[in-house]
């Protein structure tokens, strides 16, 4: 020991401090570290803490040496009009420029890819409830109908959506009667199955429709109105004879 | 002003480096205007040999790199004519060219000097601090240098070893962007003359590359053997012959022997069981046999 410091000694040149710009000083104070003590105890392993207070330290040692300089009037900014030549060259720079954007582009491209995912999934999700909701509103509508039909209510409200139930309720005493019709039970089970049955109930075989000719048109049925468009020259696709008739022509030709 | 300090570093290295060392080498050379570049030492020279070539060079400092068994890189770095020097293994080396260090420097810019406050604690790391500074140091007024304060190298004391990083001063406020290379310096010795002499001091956590390629097969082995052992012990073990507890007399006291029952002979044939249908078996099911489905005439 006592010879390294003997050797120290004579080695040691006092320079002025301007020739040497060496400054010994510890890390700038990090609001975002976690506390004074763990400053000293920097994990080697860890490499991103490791790097940190490397760059603390400079950044002290800087901010230290700076206004030093100053006042020794050594210049510490370029100025914009002095080109000399860098320890990088240009091409170097550029090429590092690039890689830069590049791993930039590539990042945003990922960000956007996801967003596009998370819409579109976004989107699925509303949609399904959109016809889930309008499947909602068929099925009600119909049971309306068809509860009409039935004559349990003959008020046409599910026409209007606007009409608010507390107006029905003022004109129920009338349809108290009406509304008792089916048992509780059929009700219940009603309005658990639904109106069931044939949907539309639009060509049922009753007295009334069996006596309804209003669809008979004689033109049609003997064949003897003018012809619709599209049938010019060919008049002898109706002109098939009757079973009697072609039954005497058979015999006829034997 | 006139240029004063008259330092010079010669830079140099040994045959037998790879490209990474080179490029590391060059990069000295450019950050350090005050630098020499010298041809490839042969291995075959001794070391003080390159004192002489320093004083050809009138050069009074030294960075000599030196490359062992295409592996390990160790560093020089001395006084020449007759001050101190220290040999260092060099690790972790990252040159100017890779691409994640951004930042850029004037070619020969001064650059500040940053030190941790443990080189002022121990007295060998002092004398460290100043050949670091007598080395890196460019002096003002050097002709090649340009007189603007730019970058800043960082010497720090971390898990024993010294760290070296270049950062660029960007904004007035202390940013800083690395530019250059970096590397670690793991202290072997201190000698106090160059090249050679008495050596000053001694670094106890220093463990040659080679011991710690050694330790690193040592300790596979060591598991290797150590099941081995493990294998021939259970071995043994079960060879042992067991030990044969003797007949206890107490233990048949409370024994009866069964009665013995008449032999029969049987001279008729049993009678056979009736057979009982065991509803609970999965009954076979006979499948009828299919009707033709059209008659032929």
């Amino acid at each position: 020991q006592e010879g390294l410091k003997c050797c120290l000694s004579e080695f040691q040149r006092q320079l002025a401090w301007v020739e040497r710009l060496d400054v010994t000083l510890g890390q700038v104070a990090d609001p975002v570290s976690q506390s004074a003590s763990d400053k000293d105890a920097v994990d080697p392993e860890n490499d991103f803490q490791r790097e940190m207070s490397f760059y603390r330290q400079a950044q002290a040692a800087v901010l230290e040496a700076l206004p030093k300089l100053r006042k020794l009037q050594v210049p510490t900014r370029r100025p914009d009009d002095y080109f000399a030549e860098m320890a990088k060259s240009d091409q170097q720079m550029q090429k590092i420029r690039k890689k830069l954007k590049s791993k930039q582009e590539a990042m945003e491209k990922s960000e956007k890819a996801k967003q596009l995912r998370a819409m579109r999934k976004y989107g699925k999700k509303v949609q399904t409830e959109i016809l889930q909701r309008r499947q909602k509103e068929k099925k009600n509508m119909l049971n309306a109908v068809k509860k009409y039909q039935k004559g349990l209510s003959d008020k046409l409200d599910f026409l209007d959506e606007d009409q608010t139930l507390s107006q029905g309720n003022k004109k129920g005493n009338a349809n108290q009667r009406i509304k008792k019709g089916p048992n509780a039970k059929r009700r219940y089970k009603n309005q658990k199955f639904g109106f069931g049955g044939k949907k539309k109930g639009s060509k049922w075989n009753t007295k009334e429709s069996f006596n309804d000719v209003s669809s008979f048109q004689s033109k049609v049925a003997h064949n003897k109105g003018p012809r619709k468009a599209g049938k010019g020259g060919k008049k002898a696709l109706n002109k098939r004879p009757g079973k009697r008739a072609r039954q005497k022509m058979k015999s006829r030709a034997r | 002003g006139k240029w004063k300090n008259k330092e010079r570093v010669l830079i140099f290295s040994s045959r037998g480096i790879n490209f990474r060392t080179r490029h590391l080498m060059q990069d000295l050379r450019t950050l350090m205007p005050h630098s020499k570049a010298d041809t490839k030492m042969d291995r075959k020279d001794q070391l003080f040999v390159i004192n002489e070539v320093c004083e050809m060079k009138n050069c009074n400092k030294c960075i000599f790199f030196e490359a062992k068994k295409k592996q390990d890189l160790y560093m020089w770095l001395s006084n020449t004519p007759q001050g101190p020097s220290a040999k260092f293994l060099v690790q972790n080396v990252h040159t100017l060219a890779e691409l994640k260090m951004t930042g850029n420097c004037l070619r020969g810019s001064r650059p500040l000097l940053s030190f941790d406050p443990a080189f002022d604690k121990e007295p060998h790391y002092a004398l460290l601090k100043e050949l670091f500074i007598q080395i890196f140091s460019t002096p003002q007024y050097h002709p090649k240098s340009q007189p603007f304060v730019d970058h800043v190298f960082t010497f720090t004391i971390t898990d024993e070893r010294i760290w070296f990083r270049n950062y660029q001063i960007i904004e007035e406020d202390a940013s800083l962007v690395e530019i250059g290379p970096r590397f670690v310096l793991n202290l072997i010795k201190i000698f106090q003359g160059s090249f050679g002499g008495p050596t000053l001091y001694e670094n106890p956590h220093y463990q040659s590359p080679n011991m710690h390629r050694r330790m690193i097969r040592l300790s596979v082995a060591a598991k290797f053997r150590e099941k081995q052992q493990v294998k021939e012990v259970q071995m043994i073990k079960k060879k042992e012959s067991k030990v044969t507890v003797g007949e206890d007399p107490t233990e048949v006291v409370f024994e009866t022997p069964a009665e013995e029952k008449p032999v029969e002979i049987q001279l008729v044939k049993p009678e056979s069981k009736p057979i009982v249908k065991d509803k609970k078996k999965p009954r076979k099911i006979q499948r009828k046999k299919q009707k033709k489905l059209f008659r032929t005439e």
